[in-house]
């Protein structure tokens, strides 16, 4: 059946777009690394505070656009407020103090939410325009994925055009390419990082909202993701955005078309793909520049 | 002033007092505190076998497929092949070994980040293996492992004082066999690399077979864990092998103080204890873990022993310069 070629053109569209959320959440993570060295597994808990915020909203009456609109904002300001007071006094630590930070983070973080919205799964409706299927190449898709998908590829061009053509595009390269000769140029790396991660942990936010409505809102949904994102960020090179891109749309196909032609091995396709990758390319497919782990 | 204390002797000392203290703690306590004596001991071991391969430079995110696979491996063999607890605990042992070969001959190409996530991918592969797995009942796990018969010397190690001395006493001698091993010239060079793993290689040190070798090691103390682990529950769960237990035992090394040993052994026995202790009296209690990881990040990013290290060493060289100074004002001879 995986043959024919409706199916086939399904499975295509599913991997493209579980593909995206991966992007948005690994875009983030990869740069936040490459700029500063800083492996900040709290990024997953941001994706979960967004999706409840995003609940909130959504029961106080909020309209979907609304909600996808103010959620990753609001999400983002305590993000920042958690980088001021807690992940910045550890810029300088190893990456293992950074993991038993950022560790308990999302412990303590779940345990808030699960405190305030309790342990049952929450839901949140996708908007009424986006409910019916659309007509894609024949094939009748749903069409709030699509518009995953769509969003997904808007976001990768206004990055790309944003690394690329932008002052603060340039500034970010530098400081991933070289950060001391950046610095010796006059370039303030913190508040370049401040950016990134700033628009980092949007993104991160805006994939919580945008999938809660598939995947729905639970606690431990950031914990979930978060080990597929590692594997998007290993697998696509450190700190670069076509790395990102590549990363993930390699994991977001292998994942939806291994499950679809060898289930017995569903659960560990990924990682096999990312064995498969990392003996031939051990800093992963695309990476800004040498990294020494 | 006290005699000089080294971090070496400090390390020693502090473990002696550990275990000492764990056996008499134990011996006076009840049959539940015995039963998390034991598992605190176990993880001890296992908390070694990771902190012993961080020794040359490596930190793992997979270590629970070593434990699983010395879990399994004792539990097949005694339970479905029907052979002693002994034939399977070297069974176990030598599982660990060669999962250790084959793993580390890919893994160790790689270091930091990456490594971390080559070694976790190949401990998810060994869960989804288990956990789809027929011959150990899959998912539902496996009951029925026994454990060792010791009773020919009048010991009876299905009472839980017993099993929890047992287990204390193992984790003794591994550590002491670790310290052992560190204290060697091939130790040394596991220090060396961990510290300059290029100039090792340039002075030529291969920096490659003695990463293997740690990593087998490593290996096979954590699959012995993984027989004792068994032994403990009297089960097979594939839990045992998810990633969630490799960050457990990576946030014990951390606390108790990476490369240090002891450590490890140390934060294996907060943890284990911590988490009954909130669990039993806060609803939510991960919040409460969760503000401890940050403290402990925070205040002492080397862990409890690097701390304690850290603190000594500053007393030492405070304790140096007083010298020289006294020595300058009397003879004047050569500083440092």
């Amino acid at each position: 059946m995986i043959f024919e070629p409706q199916f086939f053109a399904e499975q295509i569209l599913n991997s493209l777009q579980f593909a995206m959320l991966l992007f948005l959440l690994a875009i983030g993570l990869s740069v936040i690394f490459g700029l500063m060295d800083y492996l900040n597994l709290a990024h997953g808990t941001i994706y979960m505070l967004a999706a409840y915020l995003a609940y909130s909203l959504a029961r106080m009456g909020g309209n979907f656009w609304v909600v996808l609109a103010l959620a990753p904002l609001a999400a983002t300001a305590i993000g920042m407020a958690l980088y001021w007071v807690l992940l910045k006094r550890a810029e300088r630590a190893t990456h293992l103090v950074q993991v038993l930070l950022t560790v308990g983070v999302i412990y303590a973080g779940t345990d808030i939410l699960r405190m305030i919205y309790g342990d049952l799964p929450l839901g949140l409706s996708q908007p009424a325009s986006l409910s019916q299927p659309v007509n894609v190449f024949g094939v009748s898709y749903p069409s709030y994925r699509l518009f995953i998908i769509l969003l997904g590829l808007v976001i990768m061009g206004v990055l790309y055009f944003a690394l690329e053509r932008t002052r603060l595009g340039a500034l970010v390269r530098a400081g991933v390419d070289d950060r001391e000769t950046a610095e010796t140029l006059g370039v303030n790396i913190g508040m370049v990082f401040m950016a990134v991660f700033a628009i980092g942990t949007y993104l991160a936010g805006l994939a919580g909202v945008v999938a809660a409505p598939i995947f729905g809102i639970y606690p431990g949904m950031d914990v979930s993701i978060i080990i597929l994102v590692l594997v998007v960020v290993v697998v696509g090179g450190l700190g670069s955005l076509k790395g990102a891109i590549a990363g993930s749309l390699l994991i977001g196909f292998a994942d939806t078309f291994g499950k679809l032609l060898l289930p017995q091995f569903a659960m560990i396709i990924i990682y096999m793909v990312m064995a498969a990758v990392l003996v031939f390319r051990p800093s992963g497919l695309l990476p800004a520049r040498q990294f020494n782990g | 002033m006290m005699a000089a204390m080294t971090p070496g002797k400090l390390r020693f000392l502090l473990g002696a007092a550990i275990m000492v203290c764990a056996l008499a703690a134990q011996l006076a306590s009840g049959t539940f505190a015995q039963e998390l004596f034991a598992e605190a001991a176990i993880m001890g071991v296992f908390a070694l076998s990771l902190d012993f391969l961080a020794r040359c430079g490596l930190v793992s995110f997979g270590h629970a497929g070593f434990l699983g696979l010395g879990a399994y491996a004792f539990g097949g063999f005694s339970v479905l092949m029907g052979f002693s607890p002994f034939v399977s605990l070297i069974a176990g042992v030598l599982a660990g070994v060669i999962a250790g070969i084959v793993i580390g001959v890919f893994a160790i190409r790689t270091t930091g980040a990456f490594f971390i996530m080559v070694t976790l991918a190949a401990a998810e592969m060994f869960y989804a293996f288990v956990f789809r797995s027929p011959l150990f009942n899959g998912a539902d796990g496996m009951a029925g492992v026994m454990r060792f018969d010791l009773s020919s010397i009048g010991f009876d190690i299905n009472d839980p004082k017993n099993f929890a001395t047992f287990c204390i006493l193992m984790c003794a001698v591994v550590w002491l066999l670790l310290e052992f091993v560190m204290s060697t010239p091939f130790g040394r060079t596991l220090d060396a690399i961990s510290q300059n793993a290029n100039r090792v290689a340039a002075i030529g040190g291969r920096v490659f077979y003695y990463r293997l070798a740690a990593f087998t090691g490593s290996g096979a103390i954590g699959a012995l864990a993984g027989v004792l682990k068994a032994q403990h529950t009297n089960f097979l769960s594939p839990d045992i092998a998810s990633w969630f237990v490799s960050g457990d035992v990576l946030i014990m090394v951390i606390i108790g103080g990476l490369g240090t040993l002891v450590g490890g052994i140390l934060g294996a026995g907060i943890l284990v204890f911590l988490k009954e202790i909130l669990s039993t009296h806060f609803g939510h209690w991960n919040l409460f873990l969760g503000l401890i990881f940050i403290a402990v990040a925070l205040v002492v990013p080397n862990g409890l022993m690097g701390a304690l290290v850290e603190r000594l060493r500053l007393r030492e060289q405070s304790a140096a310069r007083d010298a020289a100074a006294d020595e300058s004002a009397g003879k004047g001879e050569g500083a440092p």
